[in-house]
């Protein structure tokens, strides 16, 4: 009896490869590609613009399997795309890639894997699942185990990802093989639903000119003093060095953000590091609960040792065993055992203790 | 094995059609409008299709069908054709059309176009069962109404339209009165004089002739600014006739006369049995009135899904159906036809419509009643769970 198998097909090389690879093993692989925007809107490379519906197609029937369209634009505006602005307006640095891969591809899209019969649902995630726990990727350089640390341990053991053990190269070359359309295709790097990467814009369109989070306020070092203005919280990270509009003396970087006084607290380079940093919304891969961990605390961020202590059930306080350079309130900050996915949260602020 | 119940999208060429077709795409590829023989053949096929499709609209004339490439096409011309030619021959005073809020894309957006060209539109709406209002329609005619535009039948829930009646109240303000019957065509009796109507869209790949062939019957003296200019077709509509498809779709026209109504009939009761078996799912309604639809269609919506993940669902256990018009696949937004007659949102989106036609058989309906209320509860199931 021929498995069958859902592939999440945005119309990138990397899903086109991973639909390719299931076909080949002699698995029933059915093709599906979320649209992601209401009609209209046109994303810049975002899952389920019409260019890239219609290059999904197309591979689809290249490989010879079917191919649908589901739209979750409704489910995608609420549980990603207004928690991505609600974020940037309070302060915060949002990860929407780990929202659209637990609420969406292993969520909505799960359930109608299921419904349709498909016993897994397959990504072009560059990270593997063995005995139901999630691994990095071989080629540590396109490792994406990062956005898929929420996945618990029914998603995972729902989820294939065919080019995990795969180098990007060696995905292109197999498209080229294959004669897809989609080999050389450009990857896109940005919030797939961001047009242009001017999130500040995004943000103004989404939320309103006049949105907190928009308003202008003081720039203060860390004693107080106020050393200019800023153009409103959303248009900064922790970390960031540019944009701050302040002459003269040392570089100064943004140290923090702080939505109550509307302030962006600013200092040196030395300013920025943590020694460690409170992690909430906590979900676990497996069992939970760790006493050590490599954690990583952005996108391609080396995972760094520290020791996990427990707040209470959903928080932890991650003491480093070195300090780290800007942890971001809001992004992610993932647990690894070496290559095994423990779990993560998100970052709820940085401490220098 | 496939089981294909979507026969309002299309239908299978019957094999007769397909015979019939292949020698004038082989040695009878001759251009009927050539003097020589062989142009003199491909005329003659041309023109005894032509009496084969005027038949089946109860038409004496044959000269009263012109040869489309497709239904829209034919509705484009109609109405686009009509509309122009009533308002350049009225200096410009009539410069309405009426038309219903059910009308397929093929007139609903042309009807957009016009309007912004600058020809007014108004749509009569229609009662929750699916039919066009006379009454409310009635209210709008008056000396600048150009054409009113009538489908016969609805392409999505099958309900037949008050076409004679809208047509003899049309007719006593001066308008011209086109009906899109690309629907009903072979599923019911048409008479184009009863109808009272002036101009009838067809298609023919809707009655199991190939695509790419569609007609328009023009009542005599009725005239059209052509869509297409050119000499063919009576200077109504240029291009080199489609000889093959023209001759399919005459046979297709024969066959259907010949056999309305046993396959009514037959359609009929597959259709009871269907919504028979789909009612007893929990969460089920049929869309439309009870009686007075097609023979052939039967529209559902079930509570709690998205009818777009059903056709999905039912086609991978080999089951073709639709949840919407064909031309709008993918997309999830309620149909204007069910939003027109007071369908609430989520239940029009939970849509479902079977359409059953030539070849189908008890068997058929078997499976799609085999799968349905399975495919219905795991939807449901992951629309909560998610």
């Amino acid at each position: 009896m021929k498995r069958r198998v859902l592939a999440a097909m945005s119309g990138g090389v990397d899903s086109s490869v991973a639909a390719a690879l299931l076909a080949e093993k002699g698995d029933e692989v059915v093709g599906v590609t979320m649209k992601l925007l209401a009609r209209g809107e046109t994303g810049f490379g975002c899952c389920g613009s019409a260019a890239d519906i219609d290059d999904a197609k197309r591979v689809c029937e290249r490989l010879g399997i079917s191919h649908y369209v589901s739209d979750m634009a409704d489910v995608f505006e609420s549980k990603v795309i207004r928690p991505y602005v609600e974020s940037y307006l309070g302060g915060t640095t949002p990860n929407p890639c780990v929202e659209c891969n637990r609420s969406l591809k292993f969520g909505h899209l799960l359930a109608l894997a299921e419904a349709w019969g498909c016993e897994t649902v397959a990504t072009g995630h560059y990270a593997r699942v063995e005995k139901g726990r999630l691994l990095k990727a071989l080629d540590p350089a396109k490792d994406q185990s990062y956005f898929l640390y929420s996945l618990n341990a029914r998603a995972l053991s729902k989820a294939e990802f065919p080019v995990g053990a795969l180098s990007k190269e060696a995905v292109r070359d197999k498209a080229r093989r294959l004669g897809l359309r989609t080999a050389d295709k450009v990857e896109s790097m940005e919030t797939c639903f961001v047009p242009g990467r001017d999130v500040r814009r995004f943000i103004e369109k989404s939320a309103g000119a006049g949105a907190r989070g928009l308003a202008p306020g003081p720039i203060r070092d860390r004693t107080g003093i106020e050393l200019g203005r800023h153009t409103g919280l959303a248009s900064y990270t922790v970390g960031q060095r540019s944009g701050l509009g302040l002459s003269g003396g040392e570089p100064r970087f943004v140290v923090s953000l702080d939505p109550d006084e509307n302030a962006v607290i600013v200092g040196g380079s030395e300013d920025v590091w943590s020694s460690s940093i409170i992690v909430g919304a906590l979900t676990w891969t497996g069992p939970a609960g760790a006493a050590r961990a490599e954690v990583r605390i952005r996108h391609r961020h080396e995972p760094a040792a520290a020791a996990l202590e427990k707040l209470h059930d959903e928080t932890v306080t991650v003491v480093f065993d070195e300090p780290q350079r800007a942890p971001a309130p809001g992004q992610a900050a993932v647990f690894y055992s070496w290559e095994v996915v423990l779990g993560g949260g998100t970052i709820l602020r940085g401490e220098n203790l | 094995m496939t089981v294909y119940l979507d026969h309002n999208a299309t239908t299978p060429v019957r094999p007769e059609v397909f015979d019939a077709v292949l020698p004038w795409l082989r040695e009878g590829f001759g251009n009927p409008n050539s003097v020589y023989a062989s142009g003199q053949r491909a005329r003659a096929a041309v023109e005894r299709a032509r009496e084969q499709v005027a038949a089946l609209l109860g038409a004496g004339d044959a000269s009263e069908i012109v040869f489309t490439s497709c239904g829209s096409e034919s509705d484009v011309l109609a109405v686009s054709g009509a509309a122009w030619q009533s308002h350049d021959e009225s200096n410009g005073r009539r410069r309405a059309i009426v038309t219903s809020a059910i009308e397929h894309e093929a007139v609903r957006l042309l009807c957009g176009q016009l309007r912004r060209r600058g020809l007014a539109v108004v749509e009569a709406p229609c009662d929750p069962e699916g039919a066009t209002r006379v009454d409310a329609c009635s209210a709008l005619l008056n000396d600048e109404v150009a054409l009113v535009s009538v489908m016969h039948a609805n392409n999505e829930t099958g309900v037949l339209q008050p076409v004679a009646e809208i047509a003899a109240a049309a007719r006593g303000a001066g308008a011209l009165v086109h009906t899109d019957a690309v629907q009903s065509l072979g599923k019911i009796p048409i008479d184009a004089k009863a109808l009272g109507v002036d101009l009838i869209s067809l298609s023919g790949h809707k009655v199991n002739a190939p695509k790419g062939v569609g007609a328009l019957w023009i009542r005599r003296g009725v005239r059209l600014a052509p869509l297409i200019t050119g000499h063919q077709e009576k200077n109504r509509r240029g291009g080199t006739e489609n000889v093959a498809a023209i001759v399919g779709f005459g046979l297709a026209c024969e066959l259907a006369r010949k056999e309305l109504e046993t396959a009514a009939a037959h359609a009929l009761a597959l259709r009871r049995r269907i919504e028979g078996g789909v009612l007893l799912i929990p969460g089920s309604r049929l869309n439309g009135h009870p009686e007075r639809r097609l023979p052939n269609t039967a529209h559902f919506s079930f509570d709690g899904l998205d009818g777009h993940n059903l056709v999905v669902a039912l086609d991978l256990e080999g089951l073709c159906v639709s949840s919407g018009p064909a031309c709008s696949s993918g997309a999830s937004s309620p149909s204007h036809v069910l939003t027109a007659m007071g369908v609430a949102p989520a239940l029009a989106s939970g849509s479902l419509r079977v359409s059953v036609g030539w070849g189908n058989t008890d068997a058929d309906v078997d499976r799609l009643l085999g799968v349905l209320a399975g495919a219905v509860e795991k939807l449901r199931v992951a629309a909560v769970g998610s």
